[in-house]
């Protein structure tokens, strides 16, 4: 007896053991592939001595993970610093109370169309939406515009992720800012009647498109680099470059939780994370386009100074999204 | 009177403590976050109108496919089990283990195989992910898991028992009116676990793109941050859960001689030399389907483009290892305890055990994401930080999930020991501790070593609750995979997945090597 | 006559007959006598086919049933009943379904006469409902007996069936043994280790010892007999 109580005792104190005191650290939760941010935080640790305690996840199952963490965290934060790969989960934190405003130096340069006007978020490094198409399943006409897609020639050929997650969700928001309810059910009426594929993720799309499963599909520019750098056979199209459309162009945003145990070097990790040399970093990892000007990027690597983007609203756009949800999960039933 | 009084008091017996340690660690948290989840706000009462008949029809659905899904894998793991352990096949002892082998991987890396591999031979792949696919590809999984159960059972039905019948009547009478009744129990709990654990399964669902209760459960967390709702519609899957194991418990109970622990003294196999052929065949076809395809495919991808992707996956894993091993290690040795003790007072002790088997049940029950979001609203507080942000965490998510598998796996074993060994030495005036050690122990030992190997392979795999609360900055094996896998090329991702199982295989082969030394299986 | 000719049968790990050639006859109760590992029991399965001999054949009424490694009759089909040491009952079964089983097996169509009638010779027609678990080891014996003769086989075969059962229990059950010949009857084997038990009902003694014949004949023959071994035995 007295050994199996010794067991459970020895037990508890290993617990208690295994706790770490804080030092000179920062915490920070991030929902973009980890390929691509852990460098990056690696970097930061070595540059400024502070060590990184990460959280990752995946915007491929989206970012149920961390998102659902800070928000069931909200009473007694545990996270300096939430990057995101996208604007609209820091919105959803924004409007949930739990992000708090910072104004830092390094985003000074950056356009005020990717930045909270109350510096709740602040976005940099940027990708944008576009068409993968498969080179030798269409070997001729390929779509240049949303609208395309919905036309005979490529019913049942062309493949988006669940809009209820992740950019895409964004994507149909924004269509819907820029083309009004009406207009945007129509469209997406129009998608479901040509035969449209739905897939998990955009990685998913990529990978369809890439092995000749599906012709082509919507996904997002860093998915579509990956592919290229596989040696796939595929392509990829800015789609509505020559109507007043645009692309849509979705910066990483970062932003300080509120209440945070680190937060002064959680300010420190948002400057580097919104520094050139970031953006310069993530040009070359993963085929982002700086938001800062002047920023040099490898060749291939899109740049905003040539591509036409949708002109929107961020915020109200994540705002369009909570409206739309429930008509984008019947959309996706039915 | 005094003095009486306090030693009555200051005496707690193990079994308690270990119990209430459970009962707080991990029960307390759920309770915590439903009870915060359901008085929360008024949004409860619009929550409730949302379990429409939709809801109902989707349930519904999965309930069927976990059915088919259960009904399929106990019958052919209950035809598998008989091959291999019931008659002379070839290399009998081999196929045992390779046919385990879906067991050791996660779900979703058999189904992006399985779907991979349908586009290689097809070009499509419209069957695979349609809810045929899907009772397919989560057949192949845990049909390994009814071969174990069945196969078990079947090792201990006493030979004279199937040659009285096989006296009177013929091999296919006898397999139907005397085997398949006795082996009932452990029929039974195969299909009620498979049916649990493919009714609770999300990745794959999610992966094929068929819409199932849990996938709607995940919308309502990822999309619409509904915890409410998503709460609600967990606790409809854990009553399902509830009833099928208290029918399950029912039914073994008004069988008394079931329960009844009857060890034969040795298996009668079968030899059939006529048919040996055609029933090798069979196993080899079902290992080729469910073992050697998927893996197919993960060796073409994974050395696709030369060596250099298994190279960099064994670095990125690296740092990984040491801590999912002794994580795993400490989570079963928790587990194994709590589930010994339990089981001990459930089967040998009276009343109030089976309160504590429902309270197992619950945990178990719940999904991964509900377990981890209660655990994070419970434990961080300032007062429980050394919890929150230690491995401690993981630890109680790892318990709260398998301690009822294990405590199920050893509360059959200890059934099977004769009570008289017990009594017997209880005569002796031998002390209960010393009863358990020397004579109970050694006669499970085999189970335990089961139960050890089944939590280990369980905890080292973990995924759904420990992304949820695992410490910032550590460094995990499923959780890396998981992170590192999207957005990484495929030969990287399958590298990492054939080295995460070599790992398993590895752990688990030194295990057995050292189970061997340590374990003698008494003989009688 | 039951004849097995010439018998080479061993078990993966042990070799257990060579060459072995016995021949019982019909209507009487045979002992087959030994210590453990004898291969007595191996003898008794042989016969009733569940096990094959790898070499050499056993023979009941000119019929051959198994011969060099094939069962040529299934154990179902030779007519032969079985006793078992542990006795076998099936657990799922109340007794009725125990004894009634094999008949329903055969379709016999006044199945539940034989089976009352089998409950009233050995006065057991109180414990029809019970499940074997509820029964004592006498009453269990009974059943396990009744379960045999019901489908009144030529040949009955008991392996120690009374290695479980008290003294006076044994002397009881003995007595209904040796009664079976005449009133249901049927060739009986019996293998025991316990000469006691053999010279009380045997006609028919054979002595066992690894494997070999040491010495057989009438209960007299063998309490006379001059055979070392079977000296040494019976001092026991």
């Amino acid at each position: 007896m007295k050994a199996i109580r010794f067991l459970v005792y020895s037990l508890f104190i290993v617990l208690l053991v295994s706790c770490t005191g804080k030092s000179n650290e920062v915490v920070v939760y991030t929902s973009v592939d980890q390929v691509f941010s852990e460098p990056v935080l690696k970097d930061f640790e070595k540059e400024t001595g502070i060590t990184v305690k990460a959280v990752y996840d995946t915007e491929e199952t989206k970012s149920t993970g961390v998102l659902n963490r800070l928000i069931a965290e909200k009473n007694n934060p545990q996270c300096d610093v939430f990057w995101s790969g996208d604007p609209v989960r820091t919105i959803v934190l924004k409007n949930k109370g739990i992000t708090t405003p910072y104004e830092s130096p390094a985003a000074k340069d950056i356009p005020g169309a990717y930045k909270d006007p109350q510096h709740q978020w602040t976005g940099f490094s940027a990708r944008a939406r576009v068409l993968i198409y498969n080179k030798s399943l269409l070997p001729d006409s390929v779509p240049q515009s949303i609208f395309d897609l919905t036309k005979e020639p490529f019913k049942g050929k062309v493949t988006i992720a669940n809009p209820l997650f992740g950019t895409t969700t964004f994507h149909i928001s924004a269509i819907f800012s820029a083309l009004g309810d009406e207009k945007a059910k129509q469209f997406l009426t129009n998608l479901k009647n040509n035969d449209i594929i739905i897939a998990t993720s955009n990685g998913d799309v990529k990978k369809r498109v890439a092995s000749g499963e599906v012709a082509c599909g919507l996904t997002d520019t860093d998915d579509a680099n990956e592919a290229m750098k596989e040696g796939a056979n595929v392509g990829i199209v800015f789609l509505d470059q020559k109507d007043s459309l645009g692309t849509l162009v979705m910066p990483n945003t970062v932003c300080l939780i509120k209440g945070s145990p680190n937060s002064k070097n959680g300010k420190k990790l948002m400057d580097y994370l919104l520094s050139r040399s970031t953006e310069a970093k993530l040009a070359t990892s993963c085929a982002q386009m700086p938001l800062h000007k002047g920023v040099k990027v490898p060749a291939g690597v899109p740049s905003l100074d040539n591509i036409i983007p949708m002109h929107i609203d961020y915020e109200k756009t994540a705002q369009k999204l909570e409206e739309i949800q429930g008509y984008l999960k019947k959309w996706v039933e039915n | 009177m005094t003095k009486k009084y306090r030693t009555s008091f200051l005496h707690f017996s193990l079994p308690a403590v270990v119990k209430w340690a459970f009962v707080f660690f991990v029960f307390v948290p759920l309770i915590y976050t439903f009870i915060l989840t359901f008085t929360g706000c008024e949004k409860f009462l619009s929550n409730f109108d949302q379990l429409d008949a939709v809801t109902f029809l989707l349930l519904l659905k999965s309930g069927s496919i976990a059915l088919a899904v259960a009904l399929l894998s106990t019958l052919t793991g209950t035809f598998l089990g008989f091959l291999l352990y019931k008659m002379h096949i070839k290399y009998g002892s081999f196929f045992k283990i390779v046919l385990l082998i879906p067991l050791f991987l996660s779900p979703y890396i058999l189904a992006v195989a399985w779907k991979d591999l349908f586009f290689m031979l097809l070009g499509e792949t419209q069957f695979i992910t349609s809810v045929s696919g899907l009772v397919l590809v989560l057949t192949t999984i845990y049909a390994p898991l009814a071969v174990l159960i069945t196969g078990n059972a079947l090792m201990n039905i006493d030979s004279q028992i199937e040659e009285s019948a096989l006296m009177i009547s013929r091999f296919g009478r006898v397999f139907t009116r005397i085997i398949l009744p006795l082996i009932k129990p452990a029929l039974l709990s195969s299909f009620v676990l498979i049916f649990i654990f493919s009714i609770s399964e999300f990745s794959v669902p999610a992966f094929f793109g068929v819409k199932v209760f849990t996938t709607e459960i995940f919308a309502q967390f990822s999309a619409f941050y509904n915890h409410a709702l998503a709460v609600l519609q967990s606790s409809l899957l854990i009553i399902i859960c509830i009833l099928l194991l208290l029918g399950e418990k029912n039914y073994l109970s008004e069988a008394p001689f079931f329960s009844i622990g009857s060890k034969g003294t040795k298996t009668r196999t079968y030899h059939n030399k006529k048919y040996e052929p055609l029933f090798l065949s069979a196993l080899i076809l079902w290992i080729t389907i469910s073992v050697v395809l998927p893996f197919l495919v993960l060796f073409v991808q994974a050395f696709n483009g030369g060596t250099s992707q298994i190279v960099k996956a064994f670095e990125l894993l690296k740092p990984t290892f040491a801590t999912s091993f002794w994580l795993s290690l400490t989570g079963t040795a928790i587990t194994l305890f709590i589930g010994l003790t339990a089981a001990y007072s459930s089967v040998r002790g009276t009343g109030k055990a089976n309160l504590f088997d429902l309270i197992l049940l619950i945990a178990f029950a719940t999904p991964s994401i509900i377990l981890g979001i209660s655990l994070i609203k419970f434990y961080n507080q300032p007062f429980f930080n050394f919890i929150y942000s230690s491995y401690a965490i993981i630890l109680i998510g790892y318990t709260g999930k398998y301690t009822f598998i294990s405590t199920k796996l050893i509360a059959n074993a200890i059934r099977q020991v004769p009570l008289s060994l017990d009594e017997a030495a209880q005569i002796a005036g031998i002390s209960k501790s010393s009863r358990i050690r020397k004579i109970l122990l050694p006669h499970i030992s085999p189970a335990l070593f089961g139960a050890f190997i089944i939590s280990f392979i369980f905890n080292l795999g973990e995924l759904g609750t420990t992304i949820m609360v695992y410490p910032p900055g550590t460094e995990i094996m499923p959780i890396k995979v998981y992170t590192i896998m999207a957005n990484a090329p495929q030969a990287l991702t399958s590298s990492m997945t054939l080295i995460v199982f070599s790992v398993t295989l590895i752990l688990i082969g030194g295990f057995y090597v050292t189970g061997k030394k340590l374990i003698k299986i008494p003989q009688e | 006559m039951i004849e097995l000719e010439n018998i080479s049968f061993s078990y993966p790990d042990k070799k257990v007959l060579d060459g072995f050639s016995l021949s019982l006859n019909q209507g009487e109760i045979s002992c087959l006598l030994g210590s453990s590992g004898c291969g007595k029991t191996t003898i008794l399965r042989l016969i009733a086919g569940l096990e094959v001999p790898g070499k050499g054949r056993v023979v009941l009424n000119d019929i051959v049933l198994s011969e060099d490694g094939k069962n040529i009759v299934p154990p179902h089909k030779r007519n032969v009943g079985f006793i078992f040491q542990d006795l076998a009952l099936w657990p799922h079964f109340t007794v009725y379904k125990n004894i009634a089983f094999g008949l329903e097996e055969r379709k016999v169509p006044d199945t539940k006469e034989r089976v009352r009638k089998m409950l009233d010779h050995f006065s057991i027609a109180d414990l029809a409902g019970k499940y074997p678990h509820q029964l004592s080891g006498g009453q269990k014996q009974l059943v396990a007996i009744s379960r045999s003769l019901v489908l009144e086989p030529d040949v009955l075969l008991m392996d120690e069936p009374l290695s479980n059962l008290d003294v006076t229990l044994n002397r009881k059950i003995l007595q209904h043994i040796k009664d079976l010949k005449t009133s249901f009857n049927v060739t009986i084997i019996y293998v025991t280790h316990d000469h006691r038990e053999a010279f009380a009902i045997a006609n028919n003694v054979v002595v066992l010892n690894n494997g070999k014949i040491e010495d057989s004949g009438n209960v007299d023959h063998i309490k006379n007999s001059k055979n070392n071994y079977l000296k040494n035995f019976l001092e026991y």
